[in-house]
């Protein structure tokens, strides 16, 4: 029989109560970053007390973009660099941004949620349930009407799926309904929001979602 | 039988402590040097294993082990090597990887992981990597020599996947350059480090190429 000690929890010791952790992956360019600077304000209206850790993949672009947005306190954002493995950051090795988040959590007493926004990949990344609670998935219609029909498993196993970009659809030759079917046709009916992170369409939903799932508010 | 198993454990690369975000200072100095093949490569890890393995991580892990759990002690040599280590690139990346080595270790189970966790949060530890292995693997039950044999060939394991993923060689030429470097590292493992050893190290070339990457623009490793 192995000798198989219990997991810790996977917060600090002694600290409590901890935030929730979510996770925001999806492809470079996808549009992760205008999403997280487009919940910030409607996160902050609903009282929520959060920080956000970014993964760059080769700069710190991310992190100081939010930073410098003055939608948030810099001290709220934290970047950990991801060794040229966006994948492994988030899942074979999660522990630095394990330590991020305990760290901001130490920080910001009665912390709530940490957002942690992945240094993009494909449609393969997915995150750790050791690292988050919650995650959800971000692609765009820019990237073609096909992107939900090559089922990668970030798109199929996150919690939320959200299509970011609505509004080019015309301009890329992409009929909006039949990519929305397809996406929830492939994830058996679970959630798929459509967005346009730049006039916050859709961005309330989104909340909607992360509220109700690790929050436990109506 | 059961400590050669825990010490290629945690020799393992794929073993969950944050290090492949941290490239020894290497990434600088391909940037540095520009052109850099495997010959170059293979020298310059013969001398980080010489000149800053051997010489400053080896002793601070024997160090932090002989404590055997002393948080006194043990925040001593965490404290020497924080004095000793040149530019904050290499120092925050150090504290970064012990501390992500203690969140997985106290995860799984290790009560001086956690003790040294709350200690950092507290202050009183600082938590580099060489000093959390030191005191982690004399709790997990490796002995000194294979404590100091999973040390060294994580550390040049780490330079060849560093190596590869900036393209200086190629995977199967980068297991060629780590089998070169086993036999030093089992020589410098057996050469005895006497009680309370001062850490030295001398990678100036390294060093400089670390503080100038800790401003670059563009980068994939943290140090």
């Amino acid at each position: 029989m192995l000798d198989a000690k219990p997991l810790e929890g996977g917060k600090p010791a002694g600290a409590a109560p901890v935030a929730a952790r979510v996770g925001i992956g999806g492809p470079v360019g996808s549009g992760k970053t205008a999403l997280i600077e487009a919940l910030i304000p409607v996160l902050q209206r609903r009282g929520i007390n959060f920080a956000i850790v970014t993964n760059d993949l080769v700069t710190r672009e991310d992190a100081e973009r939010i930073r410098r947005s003055g939608l948030i306190d810099p001290e709220r954002v934290s970047a950990v660099e991801a060794g040229a493995c966006p994948h492994t950051v988030i899942r074979e090795d999660p522990t630095l941004n394990i330590a991020a988040g305990d760290d901001l959590e130490a920080k910001f007493v009665g912390l709530e949620l940490v957002l942690f926004e992945s240094g993009g990949d494909n449609l393969a990344s997915t995150f750790s349930l050791e690292l988050v609670d919650w995650w959800m998935f971000v692609i765009d219609v820019a990237g073609g009407d096909d992107i939900p029909r090559k089922k990668g498993p970030g798109l199929l196993r996150c919690d939320l799926l959200v299509v970011n970009k609505v509004d080019l659809a015309p301009h890329v030759g992409v009929v909006l309904e039949p990519m929305l079917k397809d996406a929830l046709r492939v994830r058996d009916g679970r959630p798929v929001i459509a967005t346009n992170a730049r006039s916050g369409e859709g961005v309330e939903a989104v909340a909607d979602a992360i509220v109700a799932a690790v929050l436990f508010r109506a | 039988m059961m400590s050669i198993l825990q010490a290629m454990w945690q020799a393992d690369g794929s073993f969950p402590n944050g290090s492949f975000a941290f490239s020894y200072g290497l990434e600088g100095f391909v940037v540095l040097r520009g052109k850099l093949d495997a010959t170059d490569l293979s020298e310059l890890m013969s001398t980080i294993i010489r000149q800053r393995w051997a010489t400053f991580d080896r002793v601070a892990l024997l160090r932090a082990f002989r404590a055997k759990g002393d948080p006194a002690l043990i925040g001593a040599v965490d404290r020497e090597v924080e004095a000793a280590t040149f530019g904050e690139a290499l120092r925050s990346g150090s504290r970064r990887n012990g501390a992500s080595f203690l969140n997985a270790h106290a995860r799984l189970g290790s009560p001086i992981a956690a003790a040294l966790r709350s200690d950092i949060r507290t202050g009183t530890c600082l938590g580099h990597m060489a000093v959390m292995q030191g005191a982690v693997w004399q709790e997990t039950g490796l002995d000194e020599r294979l404590a100091q044999l999973a040390s060294g060939y994580a550390v040049a394991s780490g330079l060849v996947t560093t190596a590869v993923r900036l393209g200086v060689v190629g995977a199967l030429q980068g297991q060629g350059l780590l089998r070169a470097c086993l036999p030093e590292i089992a020589r410098l493992a057996a050469i005895d480090s006497p009680e309370n050893e001062e850490l030295s190290s001398f990678l100036p070339v390294l060093e400089i190429a670390s503080a100038r990457h800790a401003k670059a623009d563009l980068r994939l490793f943290a140090n």
